[in-house]
């Protein structure tokens, strides 16, 4: 266990289940889901229809500068709103401006930015299409007339790290910095090295952030090949379940070391206590029915924070309603917390899988579920799997058992990845 | 897992894919020598397009991927590179990941920067999209767009996924992706995960492969490529006044990193302390570097720094030195800030002049280069140097290779998007008094 502790000082995400993480928490609550029919393009005769779009999708409500529009994409402008929100709800920009000029270049070279960035970027590369069909299949007519037809900055807009670097001029933090391109632990690996980060005294303070936007027809048709999506609905530890479903969106924690924050005195919202992380190295999809992984990451999570397994108040399951997934980490928490598990609860029923930004995103709601008391519901838990048996989950809420939320996140290439956060 | 005293990290081995040789000993030769890699594109017809040149990946075969054939299906071009790499690695470590030791692995990478393969891409148009606009409906029935292999390939976990099922490396396992910094930012991630004791071992490298007709246009559209088409060998020439823009090359460069102890207590062959890692963001432009080298300087500050090492301590600078205008003079005015008066003490050479710029690769395959001056006492050349540029003052290294001790070295990688990343490493003789070429 380290000695510096990394405090939680600001959050924002948005999805589809609301703009801020207490709009997505009360949404959770009241057991309403944000899966509705996808909006992006005609899906008529798709075998899977419905997703968690962010409705009336509207860039410049969740980025005011328009120039910027035409150099990112809708995943990096869902990203750079939650480190905004994150941002602003930290106070970091009026604090900054209270500094003189030689504080201030100290603070954003003290300030670090740590991404979890995300997974579908098949459509952008559509752009050549139309070149195509001129060239039609001739590389010297595709290269002659590539200036004509191709937007110069379309590798820009491309980049996976375009989150990091416009957090980065937008309010000039100049920290160190990571692009976690680790699919679905992307944003809780962002989260764990901002705070070694801040442990180890690289920097003071860290925006981190996990975002996504996986809703692309590309992405749909083979997500759904591979057996990992439903038809109709994403039913976590259900008997009935059948696959995952996308949401979209984006998750941010701003994080202070306990003197970074004492010195202006920050409104803290929560700590984070330790994170692990471990590989089933059983290739790109497949993964064990052990959850060897899991097990190894609470694990090291655990000892990273130097708590007991019974000092768990309530888990977050990556529960993300695939067959395999949901069964193995069952097994998982039946290992780690033998008869005596925590309530247990998951939020991809209501905001569908966010990829990248899942992890995150379903951190600053298990803030909000803390602060409140409320271990939200499976509302869609109608049958439970008996083989996901002895894991406390149900369709009511329940009540935290501490203050500690231990959140659990699984992605490709058979990584996982565990935080634990208390509330303030 | 913060420890108080910094476990120290070793280089045991390395693994290198580049333009100017399929494995170290090719390359380091081809680096001494400053044999450029450049030549007229080969991989597909470029004859139209503005840039004909790059430095490609020559006479690779297959049979240096260590993977069965229905794996090998799996890994693209760049994924390819980087399982020969590794492969290499290993078997210059002389340790591999065992049953027993499996969990103590860690894995990070710096992983390439495209989507899908342009066969796949091409494939996709002509099904669902003839006529240049999308039909949805016909995606449905897009063989590409339906093909489960051509999606693992696709993915930026896919590198990530086919070295840790291959090598059964089962701890902490991640990509990053800050364009050009990537491959020196997945070095500074596997060495703080040595230190803080997530593993205790790491395979650490970066990959990446754009010569393809969009990978070329992207570079192209942005103006950011040498147009010297008709001298390839002389189209990078970082740091010279003539110079006009990069060589794109391609390739995969792994070590295999150790705590130090461990190794050795094993009697490892150590290349090189791993002893620092800095990075910093520019938030300046997405493409552009600061003229004043503000953000590389607080990332190399910050490195040497990390690595308890002085200015005065450092021996050999391995350049970003991507032949750009703006890269060249703002590095050079970071190197100033940092070093100051001892600036002409310092040798310096960009080694892209001879391999071009391997992206995503590049700043793990010079990282390497770094270990391997310090084990060889030589520091390779900055080739294609004639027309110094005098905003460029820096005592490059030219003609011949400088042959001598080298105590600490630097390796530089800027990136689109504004993060910039130093590593430091440091002759293992200035550590325990072993040296580096001892054994």
């Amino acid at each position: 266990m380290s000695a510096r502790r990394v405090l939680v000082t600001g959050t924002g995400a948005v999805c589809g289940g609301g703009m801020d993480p207490a709009a997505i928490f009360d949404g959770i609550v009241a057991g309403r889901s944000a899966i509705a029919p996808i909006t992006q393009w005609d899906t008529a005769g798709w075998p899977c229809r419905v997703a968690a779009e962010i409705p009336d999708f509207n860039p410049r409500a969740l980025v005011d500068d328009r120039k910027l529009h035409k150099l990112i994409r809708r995943t990096d402008l869902v990203g750079l709103y939650a480190a905004g929100s994150a941002l602003a709800t930290a106070g970091v920009v009026a604090h900054r401006d209270t500094l003189d000029p030689a504080a201030t270049a100290v603070y954003n070279d003290r300030t670090g930015v740590y991404v979890g960035s995300g997974a579908g970027n098949f459509s952008n590369q559509y752009d050549y299409f139309p070149l195509m069909t001129d060239a039609n299949g001739d590389l010297q007519i595709f290269g002659r007339e590539l200036s004509n037809t191709v937007n110069p900055m379309w590798l820009l807009r491309t980049l996976s790290n375009n989150v990091l670097g416009h957090i980065g001029i937008k309010w000039t933090l100049k920290g160190p910095n990571a692009c976690i391109t680790n699919h679905s632990v992307g944003g809780i690996l962002a989260v764990i090295e901002a705070t070694e980060a801040l442990r180890t005294g690289e920097a003071d303070r860290a925006v981190a952030v996990g975002h996504d936007a996986p809703i692309e027809p590309q992405m749909v048709i083979y997500y759904h090949r591979l057996g990992l999506l439903a038809s109709e609905a994403l039913l976590p530890f259900d008997v009935r379940r059948d696959g995952s479903l996308f949401g979209e969106g984006a998750g941010a924690l701003f994080l202070e070391t306990e003197a970074s924050a004492k010195s202006r005195n920050a409104p803290v919202l929560g700590e984070i206590l330790g994170g692990g992380h471990a590989c089933e190295a059983q290739g790109l999809i497949a993964i064990r029915d052990d959850g060897d992984g899991v097990v190894r990451a609470v694990t090291q999570a655990l000892d990273d924070a130097g708590i007991a397994a019974a000092d768990v108040g309530m888990i977050v399951t990556h529960g993300n309603g695939v067959w395999q997934s949901d069964f193995s980490e069952a097994a998982a928490i039946r290992s780690l917390f033998g008869n005596a598990p925590p309530p247990v609860t998951a939020f991809k029923w209501a905001i569908g899988h966010l990829i990248a930004a899942a992890g995150i995103v379903e951190t600053t709601v298990a803030l909000n579920a803390l602060k409140q008391g409320i271990v939200p519901g499976i509302a869609t838990l109608a049958q439970p799997d008996p083989n996901c048996d002895g894991i406390s989950v149900s369709m009511a809420a329940q009540e935290p058992r501490s203050n500690v939320a231990l959140i659990l996140c699984r992605g490709f290439a058979g990584t996982d990845a565990a935080l634990l956060v208390r509330a303030a | 897992m913060s420890g108080t005293a910094k476990r120290r990290v070793a280089i045991t081995g390395i693994g290198l894919v580049t333009p100017v040789g399929n494995d170290v000993a090719t390359t380091w030769n081809a680096l001494l020598a400053g044999r450029s890699g450049g030549a007229e594109i080969t991989l597909f017809d470029a004859s139209g397009f503005p840039v004909r040149i790059a430095a490609e990946v020559k006479g690779f075969d297959d049979s240096a991927v260590p993977v069965p054939r229905r794996i090998l299906k799996l890994a693209n071009r760049s994924h390819r590179f980087a399982l020969a790499a590794a492969e290499q690695a290993f078997v210059d470590a002389g340790i591999r990941p065992t049953e027993e030791t499996a969990t103590r692995w860690g894995c990070a990478v710096g992983a390439a920067m495209m989507t899908s393969d342009f066969v796949d891409l091409s494939a996709t148009h002509d099904h669902s999209a003839p006529t240049g606009d999308i039909d949805y409906a016909a995606m449905l029935s897009d063989s590409a767009a339906n093909d489960p292999m051509a999606f693992c390939r696709s993915q930026a976990t896919a590198g990530v996924a086919l070295l840790t099922r291959q090598h059964n490396i089962c701890g902490y396992a991640t990509s990053v992706h800050t364009a050009c910094a990537s491959g020196g930012q997945a070095l500074g991630t596997a060495l703080k995960l040595i230190r803080r004791g997530a593993v205790d071992h790491a395979l650490a490298g970066g990959f990446d492969s754009m010569i393809s007709p969009v990978g070329i246009s992207g570079f192209c559209l942005l103006s950011a490529l040498s147009p010297d088409n008709e001298t390839p060998q002389r189209a990078s020439r970082p740091f010279d006044l003539t110079r006009n823009g990069f060589l794109l090359g391609e390739g995969a460069g792994f070590v295999v990193l150790e705590e130090w102890e461990a190794a050795r207590r094993r009697g490892a062959r150590i290349y090189a302390e791993l002893a620092g890692d800095g990075n910093s963001l520019s938030s300046y432009r997405i493409t552009d570097s600061p003229p004043d080298g503000d953000g590389p300087i607080q990332a190399m500050r910050a490195a040497l720094a990390d690595a308890g090492a002085r200015p005065e301590d450092v021996d050999y600078l391995n350049a970003h030195g991507t032949s750009t205008p703006m890269n060249d003079r703002s590095e050079s005015a970071a190197t100033h800030a940092v070093f100051g008066g001892y600036t002409p003490q310092l040798s310096v050479s960009s080694t892209k002049s001879t391999m071009g710029h391997l992206i995503s690769a590049a700043g793990a395959v010079e990282v390497a280069v770094c270990a391997l001056a310090i084990h060889h006492g030589a520091m390779p050349i900055n080739a294609n140097l004639v027309e110094h540029d005098p905003d460029c003052d820096l005592n490059l290294i030219v003609g011949t290779p400088r042959r001598k001790h080298v105590r600490v070295t630097l390796s530089n990688s800027f990136g689109f998007g504004g993060s910039n990343s130093c590593v430091v490493l440091r002759n293992p003789a200035e550590v325990d008094g072993v040296g580096a070429a001892a054994h």
